[in-house]
């Protein structure tokens, strides 16, 4: 019997086998109705207003609390709403941050403040738990002085990293030039600007914004609307409202030409693209569906964009090129760009233009629109699994005053557009000629073939107009024997400096970075003709030596041994030959004049010393004739100040260490100096 | 006696306040051996459609490590009927979006379509299953992707050789030894015919599990799947699964690994019994004591309390057959690894010697139990975990249960496995400093994989 059973189904299984037509797709049944899930909404005597939608599949319930403040001018205080909720969420009056937190834990649940919202999460259960504790926080915070300490260093910590980000530098750019550095959108956090901050700033921010009448309360999950009503009445309703005073916002002025805006960034391979300007997209504009469908065909997501296929499957100058157009109510951004290889930047930006270009001058195919319409649809249909989809279209609606229907049609508005629609608003919003090119680079290398785009100016990473660095400004009476001699005659002469056999100076350096303070130590053991050792101590990582005698050099630290060869045995030559600018060439180093270049706004030669594979660059001040910087590519930026005599030798007294290998620079100061005191040579070793 | 009673007390108490998670679901088997699972929720008109491989790096022939991360890629490479690149795009214009990724265990593809396009995700996933292309062509491209996709994601990444290291210390000798990105050197030296004989040995339905959940009619469904999946032949090789049976290490192994980051790390590994164990379960505890939320003991005494460490975090890797109890720890400014290394210690020595808090205990179990109810909030989600559990453990509906073995986890259990596993003899530790502090040029090129995608 289960013989013949098994037959019978395999039987069906080749009948049903034979049905099935592999060679094509197979066809779509009919699209179900996509229904979007209904939302209460009831507003408080104060002006809270209350988005509910009622979610029982799991027993979990979120209270999102959100304050309507428009934008934001921090100043010379920029960065201080990035650490508000820090502080903020730091316990209440009654309870300590422990205290707090541990009661959070203790019901699994989770609580955020921000800037502009408070909100919580929890299994229902605990409902008046949590609502306890988020409005225990929302009514009573502590501001914590010791949280505002930890929060300040971890923001300069996070802005140092930021600094060698070359994606991080050019957003920064991004909005300096297309609003300005004193605009809500164009503003910078700077090490200044965190310096600035006080609590008083935090308090402040707290009082004028957090009232119940530029709120918005969204509850989403596994509760009755009567007992919702209940209890934002019981923990909201005694909330007291406020005048709020909120700015005004200024639009940006339009691009009238397309320019190009670069930082340099010696170091890199890459060179980060960005071409954006300001565009007038607000949520509700009809343009804003076929916007959204235009940018899937030009750099949306996926492989099968117009960028991706051109710059990344066929020319293959990048992992990825995209492009975005925001919505927003008040200015939003176009935006296209790639990280692309040194050597491609301009042929990439030329393609850019191209694609740009061409989504302007001709309608797109069919099948993009098709494909674009259908991947918007899916995305759609997939985004409503989300709990809290349903609440997030109700805030939209609520905060940018769109129709109710407004998501509820959605769809049909995606079916409505065509290839004319795209072409009409590609025309309107896509502009290549009024557009700010931004490109984070090598600019020696990549500068120069930009200028067919538009005129270049340089910035620095906080948007500071500066200098062309690849100018090359030749001072036609120098020589690089002449600037070493005078560099040989500023420091002491080469009488004096021919005198010293030995050199001894101690350094200290002191470290502030987490809240913490670090002392390091670093002695430097220099003796004729090319003797050299560098111990440098760290407080509970023990001694660092880097040892270089005649021709062999070698590295300790953590009780390893590592010899040292190849690049970096020359650059251990180029720091163990003592005083060598007297005589470059005759132990092998290779020194060619490049020219004049700003360092720290002063000029300076620079010389270009070369041993074997390491190439120093180093800077001589035009006007005292001392060296002042010297930039050893990986091994890092040293910078000198201070030149003290010691001795009749003229040393610098700080010297700056700036490195990708270290998380913050290091200055040392010398301590003392010993001139021609014995040295054994076992120490050498 | 009293102190059992006590405890009955508490196991009450924690029953009473229990939840209940009821996610339904059928399962069948198809002639040719693939097991069915199907979850119907319509109240979203999407669905994911599934397919779980058993088989990960640890089925690997020595020799030829990467070889199921690298058919991840491959699968993709299209079938017949479907041309070269064409996989993403046919599923993009549908409206869909996709993944797979590669454990030392299992494979896992997936997809999450408009439901009306329930049988374009069959036909999609019953292609590459009965005759995916495997060709020099194909193989020759996704090598180039592999290798780009590791420079990104392992190379380049921080730390990004943890899994490698610790796997290779830790399970030396047994095929948990490499970690799934395996190595190039395999790939680039096997044969056509070597992916071949894979793919024939382990692509084959009697190792499959085809997972569904979302909006779908139940029997039209399951007479769909037997259009599309049952002419596919049972395979007829016999799938090589290799025991793991870890040696006891003489003591604790240390590593140095110099790496491209700037702030160094210090990682301890402790070798943990096989997922599903009642002493996994125990350590999945512990892992929530030391490091779940801002309250946990590594976050409260090492970040905030000491100001030692920039970050602590406990990230268990639970295996089929084994598993490791990692701790992450960076630490400040100031402070050595070597020092938060033993505070680490300390922090994990204490627990094998004191008893946790009553209020503490029960904090991990709320805790424990929240993440467990809030974790199926997604079609993809369950269609993954359904997958998992009967594979893993011959039970989908521990979906639904497996928080009751959490459950019975007692104080003195933590105690227990603490002292029971965390020993020397079941200890890696590894220290990542920055490669400016190792100048040698040749050991720069430290090889460094790892990773599961």
């Amino acid at each position: 019997m289960k013989k013949l059973f098994i037959i019978a189904l395999s039987c069906l299984s080749l009948a049903a086998a034979a049905q099935i037509d592999r060679t094509k797709l197979p066809e779509p049944a009919p699209a179900r109705n996509i229904e979007i899930g209904d939302y209460e909404k009831f507003t408080l005597k104060n002006g809270l207003t209350v988005i509910l939608v009622e979610d029982h599949k799991l027993p979990t319930l979120g209270w999102t609390l959100t304050f309507n403040t428009g934008p934001i001018t921090e100043g010379d205080k920029a960065g201080y709403t990035s650490i508000f909720g820090q502080v903020m969420g730091a316990g209440t009056v009654s309870k300590p941050k422990d205290v707090f937190n541990e009661e959070i834990d203790f019901m699994g649940a989770s609580l955020n403040v921000g800037s502009s919202s408070v909100s919580a999460f929890s299994l229902s259960k605990y409902k008046e738990d949590i609502l306890k504790l988020m409005s225990d926080v929302l009514f009573n915070p502590a501001f914590p002085e010791d949280e505002f300490d930890r929060a300040i260093e971890q923001s300069l910590t996070g802005i140092k990293q930021s600094l060698d980000n070359p994606d991080a530098i050019a957003a920064n750019i991004r909005g300096v030039v297309n609003y300005g550095k004193d605009h809500v959108y164009g503003e910078l956090v700077t090490e200044e600007t965190i310096n600035n901050i006080t609590m008083e700033d935090l308090k402040q921010h707290y009082a004028k914004y957090f009232k119940p009448n530029i709120a918005y309360l969204v509850i989403v999950g596994d509760i009755k609307k009567s007992e919702a009503q209940k209890l934002v009445k019981d923990y909201f309703g005694d909330w007291k409202s406020g005048d709020v005073q909120k700015e005004t916002f200024d639009m940006p002025d339009p691009v009238t030409k397309t320019n190009v805006s670069f930082v340099d960034r010696p170091s890199s391979v890459q060179s980060v693209i960005s071409i954006s300007y300001p565009i007038d997209n607000k949520p509700g504009n009809p343009d804003v569906v076929k916007l959204s469908l235009l940018n899937q065909i030009l750099g949306g997501s996926g492989l099968s964009t117009r960028l991706n296929m051109n710059l990344r499957e066929d020319k293959g100058y990048t992992y990825g090129a995209n492009s975005s157009i925001g919505s927003s109510r008040y200015s939003a951004i176009f935006n296209a760009g790639a990280s692309v290889r040194n050597e491609v930047t301009d042929s990439a930006l030329v393609q850019f233009m191209y694609e740009l270009n061409k989504i302007v001058s001709e309608p797109v195919t069919d099948e993009e629109l098709e494909m674009a319409k259908n991947s918007a649809k899916g995305s759609f249909a997939r985004s409503l699994e989300g709990r809290g989809t349903v609440a997030s279209f109700a805030l939209n609606t609520e905060l940018n005053n769109l129709p109710d229907d407004y998501y509820a049609t959605y769809l049909k508005r995606v079916d409505a557009v065509t290839k004319e629609d795209l072409l009409e608003v590609a025309k309107k919003y896509i502009r290549p000629d009024k557009a700010n090119i931004v490109v984070v680079g090598k600019a020696e290398e990549v500068a120069p073939k930009l200028q067919q785009f538009g005129e270049i100016t340089y910035y620095d990473a906080f948007g500071n107009v500066v200098e062309d660095p690849t100018k090359v400004v030749i001072d036609g009476d120098v020589s690089v024997e002449s600037i070493l001699a005078d560099y040989v005659k500023a420091i002491g002469g080469k009488e004096a400096l021919d005198k010293v056999r030995t050199l001894e100076y101690s350094t200290k350096a002191t470290l502030n970075m987490g809240g913490q303070s670090l002392e390091l130590t670093r002695t430097v053991y220099q003796k004729t003709p090319d003797k050299f050792l560098d111990l440098t101590i760290i407080p509970m990582m023990g001694e660092q030596k880097q040892v270089y005698n005649a021709g062999e050099a070698k590295m300790i630290a953590g009780g390893q041994n590592i010899p040292v060869q190849g690049p970096q045995l020359d650059a251990m030559k180029y720091f163990a030959i003592l005083f060598a600018e007297r005589f470059y060439s005759e132990v092998g180093f290779e020194a060619e004049y490049k020219g004049i270049k700003k360092v720290n706004g002063k000029d300076a030669h620079r010389v270009d010393v070369t041993i074997g594979a390491f190439t120093a660059m180093e800077f001589y001040d035009v006007e005292s004739g001392l060296k002042v910087q010297a930039d050893l590519g990986q091994n890092g930026l040293y910078t000198f100040e201070e030149y003290t005599n010691y001795d009749g030798i003229m040393l610098p007294k700080k010297l700056t260490v700036k490195s990708a290998a270290l998380p913050v620079p290091i200055q040392f100061v010398i301590q003392e100096v010993k001139v021609n005191q014995p040295i054994d040579d076992s120490v050498f070793n | 006696m009293t102190r059992k009673i006590s405890f009955l007390l508490v196991f009450c108490f924690v029953l009473f306040g229990a939840m209940a998670q009821n996610i339904e679901f059928e399962e069948y088997d198809l002639d040719n051996g693939l097991h069915v699972i199907l979850h119907q929720d319509n109240s979203t008109p999407i669905v994911t459609v599934s397919v779980l491989y058993h088989v990960g790096s640890k089925n690997e022939p020595p020799g030829r490590t990467g070889f199921a991360h690298f058919f991840e890629h491959l699968m993709f490479e299209g079938s017949p009927n479907i041309g070269r690149g064409e996989y993403f795009k046919i599923i993009q214009a549908a409206g869909g979006s996709l993944n797979a990724n590669t454990s030392n265990d299992r494979t896992y593809y997936y997809q999450t379509l408009p439901s009306n396009q329930l049988e374009l995700g069959l036909y999609m996933e019953s292609e590459r299953m009965l005759h995916a292309v495997i060709d020099s062509t194909g193989i020759a491209t996704q090598k180039e992707v592999v290798k780009e996709e590791k420079r990104l994601r392992v190379d380049n990444q921080p730390y990004g050789s943890i899994l490698e290291k610790m796997l290779a210390n830790a399970y030396k000798g047994t095929n948990y030894e490499w970690a799934p990105i395996g190595s190039f050197d395999d790939i680039d030296a096997a044969t056509d015919q070597d992916f071949v004989d894979f793919y024939e040995t382990f692509y084959v339905p009697n190792n499959a599990t085809l997972s569904i959940a979302g909006d779908i009619d139940v029997k039209e469904t399951k007479k769909l799947i037997e259009a599309y999946f049952g002419e596919i032949k049972r395979g007829t090789k016999t799938i090589p699964r290799p025991e793991i049976t870890a040696p006891k290490l003489d003591s604790t192994v240390t590593e140095t690994v110099f790496d491209n980051i700037q702030v160094p790390a210090v990682i301890q590994g402790y070798r943990m019994p096989a997922q599903g164990t009642e002493d996994y379960y125990a350590l999945q505890v512990l892992t929530q004591l030391l490091s779940g939320g801002q309250s946990s003991r590594f976050q409260k005494t090492l970040v905030d309390d000491k100001g030692m460490a920039l970050a602590v975090q406990a990230i268990p890797l639970g295996l089929e057959d084994g598993g490791l109890f990692i701790n992450f720890a960076l630490p400040n400014q100031g402070y050595s690894t070597e020092d938060l290394a033993a505070e680490v210690d300390k922090l994990v020595e204490q627990v094998k010697t004191e008893k946790v808090p009553e209020r503490e205990f029960q904090k991990l179990k709320n805790q424990i139990e929240s993440n467990f109810i809030s974790g199926y909030g997604s079609v993809e989600g369950i269609a993954e975990s359904l997958a998992d559990y009967h594979v893993y453990f011959g039970d989908a509906s521990l979906i639904n249960t497996e928080i009751e073995r959490y459950r019975k986890v007692t104080r003195e259990d933590l105690m227990r496995v603490a002292q029971k596993y965390f020993v020397p003899e079941n200890k890696v530790e590894l220290t990542y400093r920055p490669k400016s502090e190792q100048e040698k040029p040749e050991d720069t090129k430290v090889k460094k994989e790892g990773g599961n995608r």
